[in-house]
């Protein structure tokens, strides 16, 4: 009798143990839903496999399931609408001005609070360049992702054409800028190509960070769209096709830009430093880099001046704790010196940490093809990304206005900035 | 536990029959009913009733009511959503219209011709279904190729002539709803072809026999008799054209400025911002309400008048 309840007792034991073990045992192999966009046309799907595969070498009990989800548009409508219902990534990679957004919609957690937990974390985020820093953080300083696929636009050129035309350095100001590319525009290819469809705020920002005249104050809540910095700017790209006619007039697209300089179509090229390797590969000339020169020239002749751009990693808030913890992990992983080194040399992204360009694959690179450390070299020239409060709206307001006035629709300047401006200040005052 | 129960043949009268046969008929329905509810009927009440909220700036927050001030900001040109509102609400008529003045008049033609004795039938047939059968986003993909500036096909055709198609303010609008046409006309040319012929043919051997010459026929008999299938792909073609979204993301992100944006595609420009979700349903609702009296009042139109002629 005793026996038998002893047995009872015994099972009954085991079986409780079970039922409180096997979960935890269960919730240590964690499986993380990873989002990216791509913007540029690498393979990036493959490359991120190919991580995941060796982070899970290292980690095995994380396993990351790589999810392309279209352009950033479409990866951040897709995680806004999922994560509305509860559900959506554990880790994505997303605009870095997309920040203030999803702080505010309590979809992102603060990365600051796994730095701080993790040995060594100052350091690590210390490494960081500064200029890719500045899109990281909210209005108080505290940090919410991780930079990642980080870019600037550069100037590309046809340097063959140079060499004919006589021009021995790359234009350092807008006036220069102007001299090239009429040196340079012939029958049947433009001097220029200024992207300027779909988000031309992006590239337009070097206006105002040449001309000193910031388009965000620093607490994100004042934008000053409606300046001379962007009266100017506007004119100058009218003035391009319509006075020097070194480009072609209306809306330039920005996804045909590569193919239409590679196949010598245009003698140079704004486009961002994501697109340098596909560049690299398919231009049958020799291929120069430089940094944008669309501010007036200053003392020193130069009149430089380019955002930032690019995609951070943030972590979510509709994780548990484990897959968060797990998130950081590949966070980690990501931003490492080595994988920035080689995400780098794979499509021309600017490692974001300086100790990523101390390593041989980026010294190699660099002495093999200097146009890689060109992006890096004007990041002491860069100024943040645009970004505030209701920036998905006031970024809509001003891709729309600069793309009306480039593309000629609008011809009123200073009624069109005015307009947009009151647009601007009602959406920030709400 | 029915034969528990006092029967009597009171209680069964042909009148009240008993309720679990009256339920029967609400029982059989229920499954569909509760489709319909869950994906039509309340998200549609709740589009109503979220177009009169304001969501707040933090969402933990509770949104607040405003009334009609959701609709009010859309035609208030100083409001970031109404500033271009009106603008898109007109393109987007101008392209269902284009579509529908363009479209259907081709695929009728089209339908004419395939439903003769052609040589190569057969391939002509398929010629002319086969963009339809496209994904929208194909379709656009290959016309971003026709139409690239510089590097694209009509570039290489016309050379300097090109004009900049996508990225002209006053084209743009043109050459999205040509890429509508070309990829929908096969479909309308389908139920134009179906309805041809589902009209008996002695009815035409009559009208020959009668005297009356190919156009006579054309506009007399085929004509009408095609009236329920021109009220069909009117209604359709006109639905799809304000449901355009795939389009616009392959070809042209609405832009330049916003001569190419249409209800749909705006909507899927402003839902990343959560405070924008009462603007949202409003637009929705609007978008709704201009399908509804389209569609009521062509089907009216084409409905009296058929039972006018048939008389």
């Amino acid at each position: 009798m005793f026996s038998r309840r002893l047995a009872f007792f015994l099972v009954s034991l085991i079986a409780l143990l079970l039922a409180v073990v096997a979960p935890a045992a269960a919730q240590e192999s964690v499986t993380l839903d990873f989002y990216f966009p791509e913007a540029t046309a690498n393979n990036a799907q493959g490359i991120f496999e190919e991580y995941a595969a060796q982070f899970s070498e290292a980690h095995p009990n994380i396993t990351i399931n790589v999810v392309y989800q279209g352009s950033y548009t479409d990866n951040r409508t897709i995680i806004q609408t999922q994560t509305a219902a509860g559900e959506g990534p554990d880790v994505a990679v997303m605009l870095s001005t997309d920040l203030l957004s999803f702080i505010e919609a309590g979809t992102v957690v603060p990365v600051q609070q796994f730095v701080d937990s993790t040995e060594g974390g100052a350091d690590y985020v210390a490494d960081f360049f500064d200029a890719f820093l500045l899109n990281s953080v909210d209005e108080n300083g505290q940090l919410w992702s991780i930079p990642f696929q980080r870019s600037t636009p550069i100037l590309y050129y046809n340097a063959d054409l140079f060499s004919e035309a006589g021009i021995e350095a790359a234009p350092a100001n807008r006036d220069e800028l102007v001299a090239a590319a009429t040196a340079l525009t012939a029958e049947g290819r433009s001097g220029l190509w200024f992207p300027s469809e779909g988000f031309p705020i992006w590239l337009f920002t070097a206006f105002q960070i040449a001309g000193g005249e910031p388009l965000v104050a620093e607490r994100f809540d004042q934008v000053f769209f409606n300046t001379t910095a962007t009266a100017e700017g506007l004119q100058y790209l009218l003035d391009l096709s319509k006075v020097h006619q070194v480009m072609p007039e209306g809306a330039l697209s920005w996804g045909d830009g590569p193919t239409i300089f590679a196949s010598g179509q245009a003698a140079m090229l704004v486009h961002t430093t994501g697109s340098l390797t596909r560049i690299l590969s398919e231009a049958p000339f020799e291929v120069g880099t430089a940094f944008l020169p669309f501010g007036p020239a200053g003392e020193d002749g130069t009149g430089y001046g380019a955002p930032t751009g690019g995609g951070n990693l943030y972590i979510f808030a509709n994780s548990s704790p484990e897959e968060q913890a797990a998130a950081w992990e590949w966070v980690q992983f990501l931003s490492s010196p080595e994988i920035q080194a080689d995400w780098t040399a794979r499509t021309g992204y600017i490692a974001a940490r300086e100790s990523a360009w101390a390593t041989d694959t980026l010294t190699a690179l660099v002495a093999e093809k200097p146009q890689y450390a060109v992006a890096r070299d004007q990041l002491a020239f860069a100024g943040k990304e645009f970004t505030a409060f209701r920036s998905i709206d006031i970024q809509n307001v001003i891709n729309t206005t600069l793309s009306s006035v480039i593309a000629g629709d609008v011809t009123d300047i200073p009624a069109a900035l005015e307009a947009a401006q009151a647009q601007i200040d009602s959406l920030l005052a709400e | 536990m029915q034969a528990a129960l006092p029967v009597t043949n009171r209680s069964v009268s042909p009148a009240r029959k008993p309720w679990s046969q009256r339920l029967l008929p609400y029982l059989m329905i229920a499954p569909t009913f509760l489709i319909v509810f869950l994906f039509t009927l309340k998200p549609a009440v709740s589009a109503v009733i979220d177009s009169t909220l304001k969501p707040a700036r933090l969402a933990q927050d509770p949104p607040a009511f405003v009334g009609l001030q959701n609709y009010a900001d859309l035609f208030n040109p100083t409001h970031h959503l109404g500033a271009r509102f009106g603008g898109i609400l007109l393109n987007t008529v101008l392209f269902a219209f284009g579509t529908v003045a363009i479209g259907m008049p081709l695929a009728l033609g089209f339908a004419l011709l395939i439903n003769r004795r052609l040589p190569l039938r057969g391939v002509w047939r398929f010629g002319f279904v086969y963009p339809s059968l496209l994904p929208l986003i194909g379709a656009a993909s290959i016309w971003a190729f026709i139409y690239a500036d510089q590097v694209g096909l009509l570039a290489a055709i016309l050379r300097a002539a090109n004009p900049n198609w996508l990225g002209s303010p006053g084209l743009v609008l043109g050459a999205v709803i040509v890429v509508n046409v070309w990829s929908q006309t096969g479909y309308y040319m389908l139920l134009f072809l179906a309805g041809l012929q589902g009209i008996p043919r002695d009815l035409y051997e009559a009208a020959a026999l009668d005297g009356a010459n190919y156009w006579q026929q054309l506009l007399r008999l085929t004509l009408p008799l095609l009236r329920r299938t021109t009220l069909f792909v009117l209604t359709v073609s006109f639905t799809f054209a304000f449901q355009a979204v795939e389009l616009l993301q392959g070809l042209t992100e609405g832009g330049p400025g916003d001569r190419s944006n249409l209800i749909l595609y705006f909507i899927y420009q402003n839902i990343g911002e959560r405070r924008n979700w009462g603007h949202i349903n409003a637009i929705t609702i609007i978008l709704a309400v201009i399908v509804l009296v389209f569609t009521l009042s062509s089907f009216l139109f084409f409905e009296r008048g058929g039972r006018e002629s048939e008389r």
